[in-house]
């Protein structure tokens, strides 16, 4: 009896690694679509992606993986992608993918930045690519969102909307690339309303949903009604406090429409399809420079999704305000500095 | 600032959070505490409340009924309390390093079945418990609202802490469990079946911690998301050394944790200029600091975390 529960249990665990081994493994996804056709390229190229969560995570990994599928499609790339890795395993990530053979490799995240430089000088030839990083070399480049003029958009609606005079914008963990968000986010509403009171948080983690939401109803107690996360997937629970108050809230790197129809002003999108349409044509084509990129607005970089709960008015401003991001008239600032 | 603290509905919507934060605490560490008086060690309760957390959902959004998935989230606990007393009641094995496994288990499986529901489909979404306030108790300034105008989870929770504290003093049965955790040879000789005990403690830690994970689910949030539980399954262990093995001891201290942590997320909207990180720091600092007021008494079951073969000398 004990050895057969001991058998079942070596059995139970396999079962589960294998569960786990499906999450991290590699999935190819286009690669049928044939190299003769639109690309260009002789033979198709195998790109990696690696990714800090889950590509279901209906945020900001989802959106990056989306978007490397549809550009894999349109160049007739083989894709693999590894999952949930930690900052420890970035690297490793990043040398088994390089040893393997692959010609491109993504990291999507300003934490990929550092492992691609410290990887990539052992394998010239692999080209590496990284999303909100500050790194760049012969065969590494970096393309930063300027997330920072959605997020000022949005502080112009927020400061529109709101009729108490305060609003909160809260992120996950003070990155660099989330804290420009929060102060874009305030200096958008500050541009309206230079008396306005801007509330931050942040809740330390980018998966206590729980906490987010409690950030949201401390907030929303002491008067504030329209709310700003950029918190992935913990965010939620900031929607979740938000339409139990019947306050606005404002979403972030998806359509988030659908979590809470009614109170949502907008969502900020980061189209990755684009960011990395534009970094995979310039390996493709033989364009490709280690540097670093700023995409805004007028690359379709970053956009905004308006819902239809932001009156016409409202929705002008918001629109002269994007029209002149666009045309360079409107310099948003890049802020990585934490303000309280 | 001191102003803006010191008003009655600030102090009344603190409290109100800090027993929202306490209660999945709470019920995790009722399981705990029920486990460890009888000498199991369960380190795996943050994957127990996964699980409970993940299957509620699956089961109330595949159902469409709460109370179904209440149902799904207890079974869920249970599965994994199971798995562990498997382990280390029948296998005799390590619980420590049983438990720390199963906690990485559980966050890969939810993941994983987490995926798979949610293939191709946008946000899913379930609808919460309602509120149903207590009259009169409802209307204690500051702490009534806090405490009488919950749901029906929380107010279970309540009717628990008291049944588990006379459950111990004054049954048959809870000295049982209590004796085992504590002398397991002596329990035996006493004609007390060891293992069953363990085993029925085990079955209790698993239902009340899924429920934990659940009550997140289903009265809270109203969506699952990966990893949801981040660290509460540690922290309820804190809790239960904390309050001493005791059911209001425990109680105190997820209440003090839940104010910790409520505290500091006001003093960040408020726009206190301290670092996140720091103000993050303070309900484990709290946890620390009291926890450094119990030594030398710390009550703990003597045979805890020691596997029982029976016969063995």
């Amino acid at each position: 009896m004990k050895k057969f529960s001991a058998l079942l249990l070596v059995l139970v665990i396999a079962l589960s690694l294998a569960a786990c081994g499906g999450n991290s493994g590699s999935n190819s996804g286009g690669d049928s679509a044939g190299g003769s056709s639109s690309g260009g390229s002789e033979k198709g190229l195998q790109v990696a992606l690696c990714l800090s969560g889950a590509a279901n995570d209906q945020g900001w990994n989802q959106t990056a993986y989306e978007g490397t599928v549809k550009v894999c499609e349109k160049y007739g790339c083989s894709l693999a992608y590894s999952e949930n890795l930690g900052t420890a395993d970035i690297a490793a990530a990043f040398a088994d993918y390089a040893a393997s053979g692959y010609d491109v490799i993504i990291g999507h995240g300003f934490e990929f930045g550092d492992p691609a430089l410290e990887v990539a000088a052992t394998y010239p030839d692999v080209k590496f690519i990284c999303t909100e990083a500050d790194a760049s070399a012969d065969n590494v480049a970096s393309f930063v969102m300027a997330c920072e003029q959605t997020a000022y958009v949005e502080g112009i609606i927020a400061a529109n909307m709101s009729k108490s005079g305060k609003i909160g914008g809260i992120g996950p963990i003070q990155g660099d690339s989330l804290v420009k968000i929060i102060n874009g986010f305030e200096d958008g509403a500050r541009s309206v309303n230079p008396d306005i009171e801007v509330q931050t948080a942040w809740t330390n983690s980018f998966t206590d949903t729980q906490l987010a939401q409690e950030v949201a109803a401390a907030m929303i107690d002491s008067g504030v009604d329209v709310i700003k996360h950029c918190a992935n997937a913990c965010g939620n629970g900031a929607m979740g406090a938000a339409v139990e108050a019947g306050i606005w809230c404002q979403g972030d790197s998806y359509d988030q429409s659908s979590l809470a129809p009614d109170n949502i002003l907008d969502s900020a999108l980061y189209n990755l399809d684009i960011v990395l349409d534009i970094a995979l044509t310039s390996v493709v084509d033989g364009s490709f420079k280690g540097e670093v990129y700023n995409l805004g607005m007028s690359d379709g970089a970053v956009s905004l999704l308006l819902s239809d709960n932001v009156p016409d008015d409202v929705r002008q401003i918001a629109q002269t305000a994007i029209d002149q991001i666009i045309s360079g008239e409107l310099q948003v600032v890049r802020d990585y500095t934490v303000r309280n | 600032m001191l102003d803006i603290i010191l008003t009655v509905s600030f102090l009344s919507a603190f409290f109100s959070a800090a027993v929202r934060l306490a209660v999945p605490l709470i019920y995790a560490g009722l399981g705990e505490i029920i486990a460890e008086k009888a000498g199991i060690l369960n380190i795996g309760m943050e994957g127990v409340m996964l699980s409970g957390a993940f299957f509620s959902f699956a089961g109330a959004w595949l159902s469409g009924s709460l109370f179904v998935g209440l149902i799904c989230g207890m079974l869920g606990g249970l599965a994994v309390s199971m798995l562990h007393a498997l382990l280390s009641i029948r296998l005799a094995k390590d619980q420590s390093v049983s438990g720390l496994a199963l906690n990485m288990l559980m966050l890969g499986v939810t993941s994983f079945l987490f995926k798979l529901l949610s293939a191709g489909q946008s946000y899913q979404q379930i609808n919460t418990m309602p509120t149903i306030p207590l009259p009169i108790l409802c209307r204690i300034p500051f702490i009534g609202n806090a405490f009488f105008n919950r749901d029906l989870l929380t107010y279970l929770l309540y009717i628990l802490v008291i049944l588990t504290y006379f459950f111990y003093r004054r049954t048959n049965l809870g000295l049982s469990l209590a004796a085992v955790g504590e002398h397991p040879r002596a329990a035996e000789s006493a004609g007390i079946n060891v293992h069953r005990c363990q085993w029925l403690s085990m079955v209790v830690n698993g239902i009340l911690g899924g429920t934990g994970g659940a009550y997140l689910v289903l009265v809270q949030l109203g969506v699952f998301t990966e990893n949801m539980i981040s660290g509460r399954g540690y922290i309820a262990l804190a809790t239960v050394i904390l309050g001493r093995y005791t059911p209001f001891g425990m109680f105190g201290a997820a209440l003090l944790f839940g104010m910790a942590n409520a505290l500091q997320i006001r003093l960040q909207t408020i726009g206190i200029s301290v670092s996140p990180f720091l103000l993050a720091m303070l309900p484990y600092l709290i946890t620390l600091l009291a926890m450094l007021g119990t030594v030398g008494k710390d009550n703990r079951p003597e045979s805890l975390g020691k596997a029982y073969i029976k016969g063995s000398r």
